[in-house]
């Protein structure tokens, strides 16, 4: 039996609105940790591109919590998952309303209703309105394993933090199709945030959206900024907007904490009890000591192979990393006398040519070796293993000879040159190219 | 021979917008019932038998309203015809009835809406002498251009309903075909054994069913009880994703102590909203509550789709009525404020005009046909639970209703 009440503010109640709308972007179900102390919303992109938590610290940001999990002890917790839409449909806009107006609400109770002797397990949320109009929803959940992704504080040399209100004019300028940002640290003191859309190859539709926009932003402008110069990192825009317009919400300074592209990126902020964590999965050039002053959109579907014979580019889709299996080495037979291959259906070949851009995966999202303790998984048993499910996201299927190999090992990946040598499948179906 | 006698019905209206807002509150059939007697035009529409919807059209509402009972010698086919209908409503048998197409009616009277307002309502303030309440539509563009005259016409038994809408140089007139009337048994609602009557604010009901439909229900559940002494209302409904309930007690309550403290940086903007509502007078949340038989629990079931059709009167109403017969067939009556037309005269002056422009009321009625608990068993365990959750749930902070909740169903 489980024990999880919870009493909110309208404000806090608010807060909780606006979370669930930033991330309701990465996932249409949003999973609920409850542990003693803190309760912990999360919500996980399908393509496991990008991890998203919310932490309330209990005693900060209830006005009343309470929580007992069934087993586990000290250490236990409650998890399950819901519809966002359905946890939105509760916690609507406007519940804090300083005026008192309709819909505006005293109180807000929670509960969860799973006892043995019950049939129904249910999320119970109490709105008590003013002058005694008392909504009541009880909403299903699925009991689910919470994921976390894990990220090593300690490899994020780069960091930089910013006004979450500065940040977000800087979106405005994004184009709202637009897929890419990256964000580049110069050594003219300048660090610039540019978003792009890669060429898309369907069917005959080469080259939608070709917007770009660059905000450059003088690094004294930031609260903190100590990024290695030239170095570029690109995230999804999409994912981003998000977490700024989120952090908007509560006049925080965003934190960015990266080490290095294909390592993971996260964002944090928070203030009152309430902690946001964002990690990111990251492309960009993987040798990035090198500037380079644009690096070239990504050619999707090619075979762009890089000069350095560990990486291959990954058939990205607009949001779909390929990240559930590493990156096989690139036989070197398939390099031709430029040390990339031949780029089919490229209208932009000359910029990739200049730069060819390397693209790793983001196995290392879920870091194996973690220290951090916030993010150390309680039941290492269980939680060790969470890696990429080798058989989920395979939208980009487009290429089974990469998929043959999609259950290698995920402790491999750092040196994926030494542990996958070319494969005799990758050299069976060289002809294709 | 014909043009001799005086038209059945001859109204004039200052403003097809009324018109349109009342009869947009039924739009939900394709055809509706008319019934035209001394005191306006009655229509109604019904959907299989189970829901029915009716407006009145009330002769306040024109300027001009002119009825001249058809002689039974001329109609006497039509007459007799509606001899069956109308029998309990207009013994005389003089109150012609037929059916028109409402959504064609709907888009008649809103033909000058679609015109630019800013141009229509000048070339009309400026350049007539029909003097229409100009302040009552000054704030409403999209209607600003139905500030206009209508007149509606039915010369004849069995002849076109005929509206004339006249804005400035334009006049339009439409001829909408009328048709027999069918007949339909209605809905039988008895108003003198009623189980339960409440009334609220139409805000707060168009509320409820707002949040409840986030659940996607099929069926709405209505719980009335008396909590030592106290009246007690609810409405539920459950979905896939789970259930919902808005309950409304009469308890005023205290300014919460969830208000006050300061757990959070913002506590004096909390702090400052707090005393706003606290200073407002606590009205009943309840204004009405009539409940027969106080010591048993009332749980009358209902489409909610069909619950939903009434969004739109739910909308605009200042109050509604709930009335749940013995039988549980559920009568929900919207108070909807409405200008009166005023009376021609009158309406000459700007003067005069405004006082006319009054708020007057004009109701709309749905009545519904309740869903028989066919599930005996998996009904009550669901309505059971709801309770059971509320008790177990309601905790150490719960307040008045909830105890007295508990009291009843424990």
């Amino acid at each position: 039996m489980v024990v999880l009440n919870f009493t909110l503010t309208p404000e806090a109640a608010s807060k909780i609105h606006d979370l669930l709308v930033c991330l309701g972007k990465f996932n249409d179900t949003v999973a609920i940790e409850a542990r003693r102390e803190r309760f912990t919303f999360t919500a996980l992109h399908p393509a496991k591109s990008a991890y998203a938590a919310v932490t309330l610290h209990g005693k900060e940001f209830f006005t009343n919590y309470e929580c007992v999990p069934s087993h586990g002890g000290p250490d236990g917790r409650f998890t399950c998952s819901m519809y966002t839409k359905a946890l939105l449909s509760v916690f609507k806009g406007r519940l804090f309303d300083p005026l008192g107006r309709d819909g505006a609400i005293d109180r807000c109770e929670v509960s969860v209703q799973e006892r043995e002797n019950e049939t129904q397990c249910r999320f119970i949320v109490k709105m008590v309105c003013n002058q005694g109009v008392i909504k009541t929803y009880k909403l299903t959940y699925e009991a689910v394993d919470v994921m976390h992704a894990l990220f090593d504080r300690s490899l994020a040399k780069n960091r930089w933090s910013m006004h979450s209100g500065a940040m977000k004019e800087y979106i405005e300028y994004f184009g709202t199709k637009t897929e890419k940002l990256d964000i580049s640290a110069g050594e003219d003191g300048r660090c610039v945030f540019k978003s792009y859309t890669e060429k898309i190859m369907n069917g005959k539709d080469i080259l939608k959206h070709p917007l770009v926009t660059a905000v450059a932003v003088n690094t004294t402008d930031f609260d903190d900024f100590s990024v290695q110069a030239g170095l570029h990192i690109v995230i999804n825009v999409k994912d981003f907007k998000a977490i700024v317009v989120h952090a908007d919400t509560l006049k925080t300074s965003l934190k960015a904490l990266y080490s290095q592209p294909i390592r993971p990126l996260q964002f944090s902020y928070g203030c009152d009890g309430l902690l946001c964590e964002f990690t990111l999965a990251t492309s960009g050039d993987y040798a990035a000591a090198p500037p380079t002053p644009t690096p070239a959109p990504q050619a999707l579907s090619s075979r762009n192979t890089s000069r350095a014979p560990s990486t291959v580019v990954e058939r990205e889709e607009t949001r779909s990393f390929r990240s559930d299996m590493p990156p096989p080495a690139q036989p070197a037979s398939r390099r031709d006398g430029s040390g990339r291959l031949r780029n089919p259906g490229s209208r932009q070949a000359s910029s990739v040519a200049q730069a060819p851009p390397v693209h790793h995966n983001s196995e290392s999202l879920f870091v194996a070796e973690d220290e951090d303790e916030t993010w150390a998984p309680l039941d290492y048993e269980k939680e060790e293993t969470l890696g990429w499910d080798a058989s989920a996201n395979h939208d980009a299927s487009a290429f089974p000879t990469f998929k043959d190999s999609g259950n290698m090992s995920r402790t491999s990946t750092s040196d994926s040159n030494q542990v996958f040598e070319p494969t005799q499948r990758v050299s069976q179906i060289k002809g294709l190219w | 021979m014909d043009d001799h006698d005086p038209p059945v019905l001859m109204a004039v209206s200052s403003s097809a917008r009324q018109l349109y807002l009342l009869l947009r509150c039924i739009a939900f059939s394709p055809k509706a019932h008319v019934q035209i007697d001394e005191g306006g035009l009655r229509l109604s529409v019904d959907e299989a038998g189970v829901m029915e919807a009716s407006v009145l059209l009330d002769k306040s509402m024109f300027t001009t309203y002119t009825f001249n009972a058809p002689s039974p010698s001329r109609g006497s086919q039509v007459a007799d015809s509606d001899d069956d209908e109308d029998e309990e409503l207009e013994p005389s048998t003089t109150a012609p009835t037929f059916q028109i197409s409402l959504p064609a009616l709907v888009e008649t009277l809103q033909i000058f809406g679609l015109t630019d307002p800013a141009t229509s309502k000048t070339s009309w303030q400026q350049n007539t002498s029909y003097g229409a309440p100009s302040t009552s539509f000054a704030s409403s563009n999209i209607f600003g251009g139905m500030n206009n005259l209508c007149r509606i016409t039915y010369s004849i038994l069995g002849a076109p309903l005929s509206v004339v809408l006249t804005e400035a140089s334009i006049r339009t007139q439409c001829d909408l075909t009328t048709y027999e009337p069918e007949y339909t048994g209605g809905i039988l609602f008895n108003r003198e054994d009623l189980a339960l009557k409440v009334i609220m604010r139409g805000s707060r009901f168009h509320d409820a069913v707002q949040e409840l439909s986030s659940t996607s229900p099929e069926t709405l559940t209505m719980i009335a009880k008396t909590a030592k002494g106290k009246p007690f209302f609810a409405l539920s409904s459950s979905g896939t994703l789970g259930s919902a309930r808005v309950e409304f007690n009469n308890t005023p309550r205290q300014p919460s102590v969830y208000r006050t403290p300061a757990p959070t940086n913002r506590a004096a903007a909390n702090a400052d909203g707090n005393g706003t509502p606290a200073d407002q007078p606590l009205e009943n949340l309840l204004e009405t509550f009539l409940f027969s038989d106080p010591g048993t629990v009332l749980r009358s079931k209902y489409n909610f789709s069909r619950i939903q059709k009434a969004t739109r009167a739910m909308s605009v109403a200042t109050k509604v009525s709930i009335r749940i017969d013995a039988q549980g067939v559920l009568c929900l009556s919207f108070m909807i404020e409405v200008e009166g037309g005023g009376s021609g005269v009158a309406a000459s002056t700007a003067a005069a005009a405004a006082g006319e422009g009054s708020p007057k009321h004009s109701f709309v009625d749905f009545w519904f046909v309740p869903q028989l608990d066919e599930d005996e068993d998996g009904d009550d365990g669901e309505g059971g639970d709801i309770d059971e959750t509320m008790m177990q749930s309601g905790g150490e902070g719960s307040d008045m209703g909830e105890d007295e909740d508990d009291d009843i169903l424990s």
